[in-house]
């Protein structure tokens, strides 16, 4: 019985499901904003933003048509982190983002997360060789852009933010094979 | 879509239509006391949040607009982010609302649609100690402070006015 209607679909893999933000995952998705993890996205902050930024993750897709997704452990459902195309009215141009809470670390979770969401950006949206923004010093999301088959290009300068560094993903040919 | 309607007033969703005005609204000295006057970035997650409290919650604070005119005028309705200790009345107004008495007659409508059709019982509004229109309009409501009642930011305590049980407020 909301206002508005929105549809916002989910993706599986063998371990994972994006799907889109609930209510209880505030707690994970706190506890990663107050912890230092968070330094790689501009943090710490308080974990009481948690809510607010699901909202604004949430409301992305309702003005963009995509947006951000949860991802959740496909079998418990426990939230492990967000990922999906993403673009802020101030970002450069479109994104492919990504975190990983504390304790989805090392299985290769983000990999396979974003993946499959940058795939869905290719085939549903149309994108090509869109950035991933990473701040500068975030060696982990470094590691995984290399990975993912990116290629830096350059630095964006945000002013919430400071440096960036911009990551550009392979062509369609490549992603989509 | 889901409307409420008041002698003036039509009161409905935000839409993606919203967020420049709504944007702007954060951006500028008017929002200090109501999480904004913060740069365009923050601004613009702010206002899109707004649209999304509405799917997380199934409810949120209603774009305000005269009848026959889809320009929102501001924002007012129930906002309940998670962690809050009570269920609010929340309202954001834009400059050109000013001095007609919109807010309150979205307020009214909105409060008696968040007992009625959301089954909210206590009802209060968190009111910067400084912003003195907003702590006007929440007397004009009816609503009346309540020492007593729970911060929802300990750390940066705020006044905060509880609504009546009744339909309350004055004319």
């Amino acid at each position: 019985m909301t206002g508005v209607t929105l549809h916002i679909p989910t993706l599986t893999t063998e371990r994972l499901s994006l799907r889109a933000p609930r209510p209880e995952d505030a707690a994970a998705y706190g506890a990663f904003l107050e912890s230092p993890r968070s330094a790689g996205v501009g943090g710490p902050f308080k974990a009481s933003d948690a809510f607010d930024r699901m909202c604004n993750t949430v409301g992305h897709w309702h003005l963009r048509g995509y947006g951000r997704w949860i991802i959740a452990d496909r079998e418990t459902d426990a939230a492990l982190g967000i990922c999906g195309p993403y673009c802020p009215e101030t970002w450069p141009e479109p994104e492919i983002a990504w975190t990983v809470f504390g304790g989805a670390e090392g299985r290769g979770i983000a990999f396979e997360a974003v993946s499959v969401a940058r795939r869905w950006a290719y085939e549903t949206l149309g994108w090509d060789r869109p950035i991933s923004l990473i701040i500068d010093g975030n060696t982990r999301s470094f590691a995984l852009a290399e990975r993912l088959g990116c290629r830096q290009d350059g630095i964006y300068e945000s002013p919430l933010y400071g440096a960036m560094q911009v990551w550009r993903h392979p062509a369609r040919a490549e992603v989509l094979v | 879509m889901m409307t409420l309607t008041t002698e003036r007033l039509t009161l409905r969703p935000p839409s993606p239509a919203d967020v420049p005005a709504l944007t702007e609204f954060y951006r500028s000295e008017r929002s200090q006391y109501a999480g904004g006057n913060v740069p365009h970035s923050k601004a613009w997650s702010n206002a899109v949040a707004m649209l999304g409290h509405w799917q997380v919650r199934g409810y949120g604070l209603w774009a305000v607009t005269e009848t026959g005119d889809d320009t929102a005028l501001g924002l007012v309705g129930p906002y309940f982010p998670d962690g809050r200790p009570e269920t609010e009345l929340g309202w954001v107004l834009f400059a050109v609302a000013e001095g007609r008495g919109i807010a309150q007659e979205a307020a009214l409508a909105a409060r008696a649609d968040a007992r009625s059709r959301l089954g909210w019982t206590e009802i209060v509004s968190y009111i910067d100690a400084r912003n003195t229109r907003s702590i006007a309009l929440a007397e004009r409501l009816g609503a009346v402070a309540d020492a007593d009642a729970a911060q929802p930011k300990p750390d940066d305590p705020c006044l905060i006015f509880r609504h009546p049980a009744d339909a309350g407020g004055t004319a």
